[in-house]
């Protein structure tokens, strides 16, 4: 292989998937190399348009036929499957099964509650596996309902595991001459990742609910003109922040100490809305560049298909649809060579599909 | 015993906070050997991040490290010191992989750039996480996870769609976990693609990148039809109802967490509604279409909110689910560690540390039913392995580290303590 090849080229994926999780867990696959051939199975829930068009592109499509799956099946390195309960095991494409015949097959299941446990057959759409997580609680205002967040991050956060779970037991295959079967739970992606709340509340501290947009003066969002923007220091980057506030109130121990800032919260907290008021966006993060204080701003999709920062690094792929081009997220990381889609999902058959895979064998 | 993905893999770890750390806690959990080295004068501030007066040596009981450093090994070296500089390049060429965090510019003002590792060893596999990347024009812009957040375009998406359509960050630093998982992968890639050309690789990825791949159709969108994020709520243009529901107050929870009960309820489709429906004894509402139930949401909220709320949250989770209804609890820090799932499937687990009390510790995510990783060691002391790896690998000797902390390259307490 040269070096400009991707470093998955050669190796065959079948997806099985009626989600985001799947999908978006074989895009990876797919931009760094793989065959990735879709198979659409039945789903109450089906990706939306531009849920398709970012998550299938440059992948093929099979109809769902389960005799044909199965032959797939046996044909590739990598199984990823985000299919209800009991779906596979009657086509016989479990993963077990699947694994018993070819002990070098990586199969992974990415499923809201895993398959194994008392909520292995529970109904979700990603609120329920958010909720489920936790980080539901420790997000919104305090005064109103938590709040799931944007998007779809409970099959997001399952569909990156399942990729890093894929592509590492792959490795494994190379170096010790076996797949393995991964059961990821989407439930268990976001426990994992409550930050200081659950290991927190087990040794001994509080219930944390949520906290806002503000939870400390310097750890928090502001309106910034007709924007939003915000700050958040460490105990470190202090001082800068202060440099650049340029306020001699600011030299005072209460707001130095990190153990007595609590004293001036509600003054600090005014300086701070004080002062996102007076600078626009831009100037922000030019201030923040200067003086390496991290400040952001809320940006929107449409902000940054026009941000410089993304598009000089060459972070979008473009596909052209019935609508236009597509423009969206490429590769995650630059440095392993990335194969941008050509295409939306191509549709082909199964038998099509699986010529290609035979003749390749 | 099943081997393990990634054992015989040696990783050089210089991330700090999360991260970084959730990366190299990852290829710990797969077999990796990972050395986390640390500079006495700059140690991972993410040690002292939670305040814990009394304790004598609060670097090492934080719940906060432990929870990322588990199963890694401590070095310290001061990288800015030009034999620790030296001592490292050679740790170096043990190693397969390197990882590191710092802002962008912190690696070559170590003298330790991306040139100078690969001419080291030019097979490495070099991950770099700059929260804008180090390469390009906004590599000067610092952040962590809110940051990278907002930069990204997810928080613009998450709000109550009023107020000035206030967006809302994540209750926790979303970008960091998504990074690091992101981070891992690149390095299984990189192995994977070594394996196949025998070259290394410098991964320059930025977490604002990452981050924004979390919601790739919102682009489609914007690209095809200029839309920009609409605020929901909780609602969703898909399901209705969809929505969080105020519970009863629990009779188990403690303290701020029980009046704080409350429930999702997510109906996908006719079936769904009809369902939810005739629980909430509303059967002559079964037959609402789609397109009516978003045109009533507020009513349908009403209903069910006055249905919910005298009952117990896991009653109306297990009841829903037991008609197909998809609906789960608002798992809080607290309930989620007696979460019934959780627990039979052995996510929650207890790892002895020798200085921190027991408590619950999650296990990885990634299930590997064969190989079957499990937590092996609490984080490690710091510098506790400075004689093992810069005696035993390197050849110091005993002598040769007593100099070396003499000089604070090494060390076995990090120098000025304090909050991080």
């Amino acid at each position: 292989m040269d070096a400009a090849t991707p470093p998955l080229e050669g190796v065959r994926v079948l997806e099985l998937g009626t989600g985001i999780a799947a999908a978006f867990a074989g895009r990876y696959l797919a931009g760094y190399g793989a065959d990735v051939v879709h198979v659409d199975v039945d789903t109450r829930a089906p990706l939306t348009p531009e849920e398709r068009i970012y998550l299938l592109s440059g992948k093929r499509s099979v109809p769902c036929e389960p005799g044909e799956v199965r032959r797939l099946a046996g044909l590739a390195d990598i199984v990823i499957e985000d299919c209800p309960t009991g779906l596979l095991d009657a086509w016989r494409c479990d993963p077990a099964t699947l694994r018993a015949e070819r002990p070098e097959l990586v199969c992974v299941s990415v499923t809201p509650f895993g398959r194994t446990g008392p909520y292995a057959e529970f109904q979700a759409t990603n609120i329920v596996s958010f909720a489920m997580g936790g980080i539901m609680s420790v997000t919104g205002d305090p005064d109103r309902s938590p709040l799931v967040t944007g998007g779809s991050q409970a099959e997001y956060l399952g569909g990156l595991n399942a990729a890093g779970a894929a592509i590492t037991a792959y490795y494994g295959r190379l170096a010790w001459g076996e797949g393995d079967w991964i059961d990821i739970s989407m439930q268990e992606c976001l426990a994992s990742n409550m930050e200081l709340f659950a290991s927190g509340t087990s040794y001994g501290d509080p219930v944390q609910l949520r906290m806002g947009n503000q939870v400390r003066p310097v750890w928090a969002i502001y309106p910034c003109g007709d924007r939003w923007a915000g700050v958040f220091c460490l105990q470190r980057q202090i001082p800068a922040l202060y440099a650049v506030l340029d306020d001699p109130e600011l030299d005072d121990l209460r707001y130095l100490d990190p153990l007595r800032r609590e004293e001036v919260q509600d003054e600090l907290t005014a300086k701070l809305y004080a002062f996102f008021a007076e600078h626009g966006p831009a100037e922000l993060l030019e201030m923040g560049r200067k003086h390496k204080v991290p400040f952001g701003v809320a940006m929107t999709p449409a902000d940054l298909l026009e941000a410089e920062g993304l598009r000089e690094r060459g972070f979008f792929d473009t596909v052209e649809t019935d609508q236009g081009p597509a423009t969206m997220p490429g590769r995650p990381f630059p440095g392993i060579p990335w194969r941008a889609a050509e295409a939306t999902v191509v549709e082909v058959d199964a038998a099509a599909a699986l010529s290609s895979w035979t003749e390749a064998r | 015993m099943k081997k393990l993905p990634l054992e015989g893999v040696r990783v050089a770890d210089l991330s700090h906070f999360w991260a970084g750390p959730a990366a190299t806690a990852r290829l710990a959990e797969m077999g990796a050997e990972v050395w986390k080295i640390e500079s006495p004068s700059a140690w991972d501030n993410g040690r002292t991040l939670i305040h814990q007066p009394g304790v004598e040596t609060p670097w090492e009981s934080s719940y906060w490290f432990q929870a990322w450093h588990r199963d890694k090994k401590s070095v310290t070296l001061d990288l800015a010191q030009g034999r620790g500089r030296e001592l490292f390049l050679e740790l170096v060429q043990h190693c397969d992989v390197v990882v590191e965090n710092y802002r962008a510019d912190v690696l070559d003002k170590l003298g330790l750039g991306w040139e100078v590792l690969r001419a080291t060893k030019p097979e490495l596999i070099i991950v770099s996480m700059a929260a804008f990347g180090k390469v390009g024009v906004d590599a000067e812009l610092v952040g962590f996870g809110p940051v990278v957040e907002l930069m990204s375009g997810l928080t613009a998406r998450t709000g109550y769609g009023d107020r000035n359509n206030e967006p809302f960050r994540a209750g926790v630093a979303y970008g960091d976990p998504v990074a690091g998982m992101a981070a891992a992968t690149a390095v299984a890639l990189g192995l994977i693609r070594r394996r196949r050309t025998g070259e290394g690789c410098v991964i320059d990825l930025a977490q604002r990148e990452t981050a924004a791949a979390m919601a790739g159709e919102s682009f489609v969108a914007a690209s095809l039809t200029g839309a920009t994020p609409v605020h929901r709520g909780n609602r969703s243009e898909r399901y209705a109802p969809q929505g969080c529901y105020r519970a009863a107050p629990s009779s188990t929870e403690l303290g701020a967490a029980r009046d704080e009960q409350w429930v999702v309820i997510s109906c996908r489709d006719d079936a769904d509604w009809a369902a939810l429906a005739a629980a909430l004894g509303r059967p002559d509402l079964a037959e609402l279409e789609l397109a009516v139930r978003l045109e009533r949401h507020d009513e349908l909220d009403s209903i069910i909110d006055g249905w919910t709320r005298s009952r117990d949250a896991q009653d109306i989770m297990e009841l829903l689910q037991s008609h197909g209804v998809p609906a789960g609890r608002v798992l809080d820090s607290g309930s989620i560690l007696d979460d019934p799932s959780l627990q039979r499937r052995g996510f929650w687990v207890y790892l002895p540390h020798p200085r921190m009390r027991r408590h619950k510790q999650f296990r990885s995510t990634w299930r590997f039913i064969e190989a079957n990783p499990q937590l092996r060691r609490h984080a490690p002391i710091f510098g506790e392995h400075n004689e093992e790896i810069l005696g035993g690998v390197l050849g110091l000797s005993a002598e040769e580290l007593a100099q070396l902390e003499a000089a604070r390259i090494i060390g076995s307490v990090p120098i000025n303590p304090g909050i991080g």
